[in-house]
């Protein structure tokens, strides 16, 4: 076997890393599949996947260029290099890398988001979104992050909100994607709008209390006083529902004194 | 043409699913996911596809419902829904409905799974409501060897008639990839008599992400367990399977991804958290991911590079929201061995900052018969104290010496076993048995 690089010497002290079980574990196992099938391109890849997830990129870019070298064609190389090209922060690389995956696969979601995280890296944030957008079509169950992320590459607030929401009606009531379009729904002066989507959680969630507070200091910040001052009563109402063990706990009665704070007329006891 | 008409027959027969009763196999399963007082999902997986169909009722002779989802296939993912609460019912997969109780007594529909076997599930209480509730707790149990199998054998001759409510696996599902082969040795075929009559809750563990991405929720993981990502077992909807939480009588149990989903201060997880911690009302919360918050095991939560700072981000990131939430119990496993707290809180930096005055909220063993169990009161109280216990010795212990001695805890053991967790209202009583049946370790916490 020769290698036309000299990348075959960076693979040499492959155990070299600092004695951590999983890694050493993954290793052996690998190292010995390798000695078995030397010319495997495939067992390369995944040895620098391993060494790209303990974050030692210099043996990883060395044993994805072994692989390289022994089938340019393999599946799921040029991801695994455009995610080492990202962890160096050259998304420019990875995009290019990420073009020829997904040439060769446009179903590739994992490629999707990584090319859509590349071009947000370069400051492409329409390119960003189509390509996010691409992804979500694609998976069944894409994670909160996604949406959170298709969001921030939306060109204005309202389209951001409506990404956010496609996530909640895709995902449910998260409060990551909640918190974000409440964010940005006072922001934007949007405040109807924040105030209806505290009135939707509120309505189905199990102890409504710290949410109806939220309404009240929102609408308070919107200078909408009286409408505040009713949603702080009907927090204040809400805790009254608690069984007394939670009523009277620290937590429950911090907001307490927050409500009698905000608003003077409510009282600590029920 | 009389040949081309059998040969057509023939074709005929094999594309209509249903029509060959007793061709399929049911090579995994049924195994129960996602109960609730008023649903449970059932999975299985055949060698052929056919179509799903789960019959049920409250008496193995009465079958009267049938539940089925659409299509056919080999995998296949039933829910039963408008349960009763607390409600012991019997069940048989297949690819058509088992007769009618009007029928002939002991008779199979003529297309009916003639030699499924019969199995049962007693759906959980109302949530909030007490009840006597028994945990099996398995961390790293996928080995697939002889250790792994003396724990579950101890385990089903300590529980005897004892029904299982529940049990959670704490990560490193299935060795050495968490794939689906892995999967079927170390689960499939070392529980299927608990898989078929218990819901598994499972965690993610490095091994298990080998064969799984928590961002596309795809691979093996994702597509062997279906968990509530939208509250539907209560708690706050997570909107993913890589964390979520769920309700058990009075209560509330926390699944943290660890290993693969965003750890940072204000990621969705952590959003997640705070909300769901705040919007319970359970009398007992009980915290479970895979990468411990200490350890002095097969792992070393003082070492940095240790498992890419996973245990670092738990203790020093996620472990103070969870005491600040009331969390009475953190479980965790990743370290091949056992390991258990005194009451304690507030401890998130390396062991050499640990100040047992500081940091322990109350002193002694936890046991009646010793010390004193431990207390906590009754009124939610943020920093009020958790045991954290490693547990992560049901497929292996140390093979090595390992040092044991990270000072938050009180008891440190290299070997093998499981845990198991009794609630009974405001008493939680915890056990660790070794793979040799004996009881090592045990506490209890009562709230007042």
């Amino acid at each position: 076997m020769r290698f036309r690089s000299a990348s075959f010497f960076f693979l040499l002290p492959v155990l070299a890393l600092p004695a951590h079980p999983e890694l050493d574990a993954a290793l052996q196992r690998i190292n010995a599949r390798v000695a078995a099938s030397p010319q495997a391109a495939a067992l390369y890849l995944e040895r620098g996947e391993i060494y790209l997830g303990a974050g030692d990129l210099l043996t990883a870019e060395a044993n994805f260029q072994v692989a390289a070298e022994l089938d340019p064609q393999l599946p799921r190389l040029d991801r695994a290099r455009a995610t080492l090209a990202l962890s160096r922060r050259q998304p420019a690389d990875a995009i290019r890398l990420l073009e020829g995956a997904l040439r060769r696969n446009p179903a590739d979601t994992e490629a999707r988001i990584l090319r859509a995280r590349s071009q947000l890296a370069s400051g492409h944030s329409a390119a960003a979104g189509e390509d996010f957008a691409a992804a979500l079509a694609l998976l069944e169950q894409p994670a909160p992050e996604i949406f959170l992320e298709y969001a921030a590459c939306a060109a204005n607030p309202i389209e951001a909100i409506r990404r956010l929401d496609a996530g909640c009606a895709r995902l449910g009531a998260v409060p990551a994607l909640l918190e974000r379009a409440l964010a940005l729904e006072e922001s934007a002066g949007l405040i109807d709008h924040a105030v209806s989507r505290l009135d939707r959680i509120i309505a189905r969630v199990e102890r409504p209390e710290s949410w109806l507070k939220r309404r009240g200091d929102l609408l308070q910040r919107a200078g909408r006083p009286a409408e505040a001052g009713a949603s702080y009563a009907a927090a204040r109402t809400a805790i009254g529902r608690l069984p007394d063990w939670l009523q009277e706990s620290p937590a429950t009665t911090r907001l307490k004194h927050e409500l009698v704070d905000s608003a003077p007329s409510l009282s600590l006891s029920p | 043409m009389k040949l081309r008409f059998n040969l057509l027959s023939l074709l005929l027969l094999l594309l209509a699913p249903g029509l060959l009763p007793a061709a399929t196999t049911i090579v995994r399963g049924p195994y129960l996911q996602s109960a609730t007082p008023t649903s449970m999902v059932v999975r299985w997986r055949t060698d052929l596809s056919e179509r799903s169909v789960v019959s049920y009722g409250l008496a193995a002779d009465k079958l009267t419902e049938n539940a089925r989802s659409a299509g056919v296939g080999t995998e296949h993912v039933v829910q039963l829904e408008n349960l009763q609460p607390g409600t012991r019912y019997f069940y048989v997969v297949g690819n058509a409905p088992v007769p009618p109780p009007s029928t002939k007594a002991g008779a199979a529909a003529e297309d009916g799974p003639a030699s499924a076997a019969m199995s049962s599930f007693t759906t959980p209480p109302p949530v909030g409501a007490a009840k006597p509730t028994r945990v099996w707790v398995l961390g790293d149990p996928g080995t697939k060897n002889d250790t792994q199998r003396a724990v579950r054998d101890v385990y089903q001759k300590f529980t005897g008639d004892r029904p299982t409510d529940l049990w959670l696996l704490l990560g490193d599902n299935a060795y050495p990839d968490g794939t689906d082969a892995d999967y079927q040795k170390a689960i499939f075929e070392l529980y299927p008599d608990f898989l078929r009559t218990s819901p598994v809750w499972p965690a993610l563990g490095n091994h298990d992400a080998q064969s799984a991405n928590s961002i596309t929720q795809s691979g093996v993981y994702y597509d062997i367990f279906t968990l509530p990502t939208r509250g539907q077992a209560g708690g706050v909807p997570s909107g993913t399977e890589a964390y979520y939480s769920f309700d058990y009588a009075n209560a509330h149990f926390i699944c943290l991804d660890s290993q693969d989903s965003d750890r940072n201060p204000n990621g969705p997880m952590m959003q997640w958290l705070k909300a769901d911690l705040a919007a319970t009302s359970r009398d007992w919360i009980i915290a479970y991911f895979h990468h411990p918050t200490y350890t002095k095991g097969t792992h070393d939560s003082d070492r940095d590079a240790d498992s890419a700072g996973r245990m670092n981000d738990m203790r020093a990131i996620f472990l103070p929201v969870l005491e600040a939430g009331g969390v009475d119990l953190v479980l965790t496993g990743h370290s091949h061995v056992y390991e258990r707290s005194w009451l304690i809180d507030g401890h998130y930096g390396k062991s050499n900052t640990f100040n047992a005055s500081a940091h322990v909220r109350q002193t002694g063993d936890g046991r009646a018969g010793g010390n004193g169990v431990y207390r906590k009161p009754r009124i939610r109280t943020e920093h009020a104290g958790e045991v954290s216990v490693v547990t992560g010795s049901a497929g292996h212990a140390s093979t090595q010496p390992v040092p044991l001695n990270h000072p938050v805890f009180f008891l440190s053991l290299n070997e093998a076993g499981s845990s198991v967790i009794d609630i009974n209202g405001l008493q939680l009583d915890f056990t660790f048995l070794n793979e040799k049946g004996e009881k090592r370790d045990w506490f209890s916490v009562i709230k007042e």
